[in-house]
């Protein structure tokens, strides 16, 4: 009759069940039912901020951009940014709302987390592309001589999002309220990571502690690599990499630690 | 094979740390049944997820070169917003490669007898479309194991009736564990069983053997 399920090795098995999971969450956010408020959200979301900034700024009259386009400015900040927070939030209740997946052993946390956040990765890169040919559409300059570099500051995000993402897992699966507190944090980090003002604009005092924080690196190579006028001297992709290493570890390792734990029944 | 090795597993309570079973070892080699007995709570389906790697206990292991069905049954399993064939495709593509996954889907498609409802959110299913759903799904592999949980989930009368007929349509290439309160049926349809009671497994050999112990057990404290 059926052949019966053939072996595999377990990175085929890894990779079937992330690709799977992609799917599904593909399927469930844009499904037939879904299908059209599914889409709209997805551009409604970042075009409601920059919408919201774009006003602020005309009225208040200050030129907090120098530089570069207020709309490019913004939109290259927002949907990186959106991209690394849903990935961190949604992480944060994954083992939770995915116990029924784990029925299917080849399944694995990870997966979820994998599979998950590269769906974020690749709809908020869409979403980037989409408002850039809007801007450009109406009139805006975009430099096209940096795409090697803007694709590569997206990946290595990406990288740095799935590494957080692990860690966030393990926190909520460990006590959903030091994950919550996590979360409100890295809400107050969304105004310390030049999204909606340059790092130029800021006193060197400032400055200083603003770039401990990794996610502006990689913000501000993005705004440099589709306006090259905008200069990139504060910051340092080297200094990401060394950031998405460390964090990539730590997800790692605590990923490691934990994942028994977290296929694990603990009562009923 | 499936081999359980010294497997504890306990959980926290207010009162205390309280026992499911204490150092169970069993080994049941391929193609042998088994049935698991015990009363509400006594930790059969834990057990039973234990057995299919998908919960685990505190200390000994479960050594197995099997394949292992996930718990046909649970429910839990199915992303409601989406149709019977996106779900089905999604644990198709799980368990086997790409290109299998088309005949798969198909296999299930022409079992369960959905018609257009196939296309359709699982949500909107009865749970006899329910349940057809789920048997269709398991009968399309092999595994050399099948978990079956009647009594958590959806165990009403027309998935046991399923269930009957899925063991008996694959008892002679696969094993099954099964988790039921027919007694008959497990005389009938496992080979060996494990009891538990009191925080203790006991295996028995033999199944008639079980249930009777089983039945002296249980009936009295009914």
């Amino acid at each position: 009759m059926q052949p019966s399920p053939k072996r595999r090795t377990s990175l085929q098995i890894q990779i079937a069940a992330v690709r799977a999971l992609f799917w599904r969450e593909v399927h469930t956010r844009f499904g037939a039912y879904n299908l059209r408020l599914g889409y709209l959200w997805v551009l409604l979301a970042p075009g409601m901020q920059v919408l919201f900034f774009l006003i602020l700024f005309s009225t208040i009259r200050i030129k907090v951009v120098p530089y570069m386009d207020a709309g490019l400015f913004l939109v290259s900040g927002i949907l990186p940014w959106m991209m690394f927070s849903s990935a961190a939030s949604r992480a944060m209740g994954a083992v939770e709302a995915n116990k029924g997946l784990f029925n299917y052993r080849p399944v694995m946390p990870i997966d979820s987390i994998i599979a998950r956040t590269t769906l974020e990765a690749l709809l908020s890169f869409n979403v980037f592309m989409f408002f850039l040919f809007f801007l450009w559409w109406f009139g805006t300059t975009i430099s096209i001589e940096h795409v090697p570099l803007m694709v590569l500051a997206w990946l290595l995000l990406w990288v740095f999002s799935i590494g957080f993402a692990l860690i966030m897992m393990v926190i909520g699966h460990w006590s959903a309220e030091v994950g919550r507190f996590i979360m409100i944090f890295i809400r107050i980090l969304y105004f310390a990571s030049g999204i909606m003002y340059s790092l130029h604009v800021l006193p060197p005092e400032a400055l200083k502690y603003v770039l401990w924080n990794p996610i502006p690196h990689v913000i501000e190579h993005i705004r440099h690599s589709v306006a090259p006028a905008y200069p990139v001297h504060h910051v340092s992709l080297e200094y990401f990499l060394q950031a998405l290493i460390v964090v990539l570890f730590l997800g790692l390792l605590l990923y490691r630690g934990n994942e028994r734990s977290m296929m694990t029944s603990k009562s009923r | 094979m499936i081999r359980l090795e010294s497997l504890t597993k306990s959980y926290m309570t207010k009162a205390g740390r309280h026992y499911l079973f204490k150092d169970l070892s069993l080994e049941l080699p391929t193609g042998r049944s088994i049935g698991l007995l015990g009363k509400n709570g006594a930790g059969k389906s834990t057990l039973l997820r234990i057995i299919g790697g998908i919960d685990h206990a505190d200390s000994g292991r479960v050594v197995s070169d099997s394949t292992i069905s996930w718990p046909v049954g649970l429910a839990g399993g199915f992303q409601g917003s989406l149709s019977g064939r996106q779900n089905v495709t999604f644990v198709s593509r799980l368990y086997v490669p790409e290109d299998q996954v088309a005949e798969k889907v198909k296999f299930v498609r022409e079992f369960a007898e959905l018609g257009k409802y196939f296309e359709m959110p699982v949500k909107s299913y009865s749970s006899g479309m329910k349940s057809r759903l789920t048997f269709g799904l398991s009968m399309a592999f092999d595994f050399d194991y099948y978990l079956i949980d009647e009594v958590s989930g959806v165990g009403d009368a027309a998935f046991r009736k399923k269930s009957a007929a899925l063991i008996e349509e694959k008892r002679k290439s696969s094993g099954f564990i099964l988790v039921t309160h027919n007694l008959k049926r497990l005389k009938e349809q496992c080979d060996a069983a494990v009891m538990l009671s009191d925080g203790k497994a006991t295996y028995f050999e033999d199944i008639a053997e079980a249930v009777e112990v089983y039945d002296s057990y249980a009936i009295p404290t009914k």
